[in-house]
């Protein structure tokens, strides 16, 4: 992993560090990775890709109010808000 | 005194609630430099202990009736800070509660505080913490093992005689082993995560941390629920864990580990490994012996697995929602300052990690072949099962270790869940319990089960607690 590599992956994930410690965390990852490569050392051949332990079937309810809407509790607990609204920094610009 | 002591001490008005919970917060006071807790809720546990005496008569068969608990701070409880550990959720009231928290207050337990534990349940150790690392109540010095080493500490050093974990690579079960106690991590379903803040949602299960198997059966019974607000929670019929101690499951066919020495386990977890093997044998269990090389590379599958579910998962820290909010300039600049300042390093190791296992031109090297690994450990583990009814094997591979330990391995950290890992993939329950000890530190072994066996777990594990003592020590 070089530099222009991790600036990909750090705005991937909206992440950020210093261009001082960058060659630090390119060495924390190609730590893990090498670990991590080990797989490659697999016969996979014959296993399918499993995303989940449980054969699960998907859950549906009744099409009728539940949870009342708790409007007041929510804008409360808000930062900051505006009569029935929440108060956010500017994200359509 | 232990849980079933206390337990019929307040069934039989021996001592209050309040007494029993005055009693925990002075023990949590006193031993406050552990760093066990993030919150304590004293004004909110005595009121609580009050309306139990005065209504006694609703929690005298409860399980959880008038016991004192902690809580691990992933779970959300309405109106009380859940922070995760993080300073991204430093300031967090959830405005409703999790699952978990609310079958225990169900279940007449008195919350006494939140646990401290590894930022956002990611590490072994406890030093991810934003709110500073826990002590092991053996020996200060040393680290008492993670994610829920807050949870752990808290019971080994007798503040309270239950509380609860979540383990999604080993969380409840290495740190039990390092403290000296008892942790379950039920099958994959068992418990509902709703309201359970999310790491790795395909692997994160909750369950309960005690100094017996005992306590864990009736922490289990108050915890496990179907739940329609989680999708993934499992519809079978519930079961009486503290009934199922004193059933007879006969004699049993244990799978016990081939070709240890390649594992690097230590001397002293390998001794204890074989003398508590001996007990078993004086049980009258006999065992086969089972290759587990294979299954020692799910920890290359877990390093991949979980940090891409967790890239995903907490992509919804972005500043503007709810948590931490830097001050910037333009959105842009908002998304990346609020979480560069409001995750930790280990954190945001994992995110990036789960972000370039996920990206185009890397899915099929790594993600797809990770889910193909973890397939192979699922059909090893059924391949076990059609021989042996539990698989008995170390739940670490050394005791507890010091705080900022320095290795010549990079990755050793990562190694501690070496042989905790493969039950999380499968989605099987395994349970930890003492063993041993070597320079006056415990030692762990853990049992893993077939799917939904928890009932032949904790029987098993009690049966074996009733032949030894290592359960009983306190530091």
């Amino acid at each position: 992993m070089n530099k222009i590599e991790l600036k990909n992956l750090l705005f991937l994930s909206r992440l950020r560090v210093n261009e001082e410690d960058q060659d630090k965390t390119i060495e924390k990852l190609q730590n893990t990775f090498e670990m991590i490569d080990q797989m490659n050392d697999l016969d996979l051949d014959k296993f399918e890709p499993l995303n989940n332990p449980l054969e699960l079937t998907n859950v549906s309810r009744s099409d009728k109010e539940k949870n009342r809407n708790k409007k007041e509790e929510f804008l409360e607990k808000s930062p900051k808000s505006d009569e029935d609204y929440f108060v956010v920094p500017k994200i359509v610009e | 005194m232990n849980f079933q002591e206390i337990r019929n001490n307040f069934r039989d008005k021996k001592v209050s609630a309040k007494e029993l919970t005055e009693e925990s917060l002075k023990k949590a006071k006193d031993k406050s430099d552990l760093n066990a807790f993030i919150s304590h809720f004293e004004e909110y546990a005595l009121e609580r202990a009050s309306y139990i005496d005065t209504n006694f008569d609703q929690y005298i068969d409860k399980p959880l009736g008038g016991i004192p608990i902690a809580h691990k701070d992933i779970f959300c409880t309405d109106g009380r800070k859940t922070t995760c550990a993080s300073k991204m959720l430093e300031n967090f009231v959830p405005p409703y509660e999790s699952t978990v928290t609310k079958n225990c207050n169900n279940a007449g337990s008195i919350m006494i505080g939140k646990t401290n534990m590894d930022e956002f349940a990611m590490g072994s150790s406890n030093e991810t913490s934003f709110f500073g690392p826990v002590k092991n109540p053996w020996d200060d010095s040393l680290v008492p093992g993670g994610s829920s080493g807050g949870s752990a500490a808290c019971v080994a050093a007798d503040i309270t005689t239950i509380s609860t974990g979540t383990d999604t690579g080993g969380s409840i079960r290495q740190p039990a082993a390092l403290c000296g106690i008892t942790g379950l991590k039920p099958t994959y379903g068992l418990v509902s995560r709703w309201g359970m803040i999310a790491f790795c949602s395909s692997m994160d299960q909750a369950g309960p941390i005690a100094r017996d198997a005992f306590a864990c059966s009736a922490l289990l019974n108050a915890m496990a629920s179907y739940d329609d607000k989680d999708s993934t929670c499992s519809k079978r019929e519930s079961v009486d864990y503290e009934k199922g101690l004193s059933k007879d499951f006969g004699k049993l066919k244990i799978g016990v580990l081939k070709g240890v020495e390649n594992l690097g386990i230590s001397e002293e977890v390998l001794k204890a490994y074989e003398s508590s093997k001996k007990i078993l044998e004086q049980l009258g269990h006999s065992f086969v012996e089972l290759d587990f090389t294979e299954l020692s590379s799910g920890i290359c599958s877990y390093y991949v697995i979980a940090p891409a579910e967790c890239s995903s998962n907490l992509s919804r820290f972005d500043g503007i929602k709810y948590g931490y909010r830097s001050e910037a300039k333009n959105l842009s600049e908002l998304y990346l300052k609020t979480r560069a300042e409001g995750f930790g390093d280990e954190v945001q190791k994992r995110i990036l990690i789960g972000s370039y296992v996920l990206s185009a031109g890397f899915y099929d090297a790594y993600y797809r072949k990770a889910q193909k690994v973890r397939r192979m450990i699922k059909s090893k583990f059924d391949e076990f099962f059609m021989d042996v009814d539990l698989v008995f094997l170390p739940t670490t591979l050394d005791q507890a270790f010091e705080m900022n330990r320095e290795s010549s391995d990079p990755n050793r950290m990562y190694k501690e869940d070496l042989l905790t890992i493969p039950a999380n993939l499968a989605g099987l329950p395994a349970m930890s319990l003492p063993n041993g000890f070597s320079k006056n530190l415990p030692i762990g072994v853990q049992f893993v089960g077939n799917y939904f066996s928890e009932e032949l777990l904790l029987n098993t594990a009690h049966k074996m607690q009733e032949v030894t003592d290592w359960h009983k020590m306190t530091p």
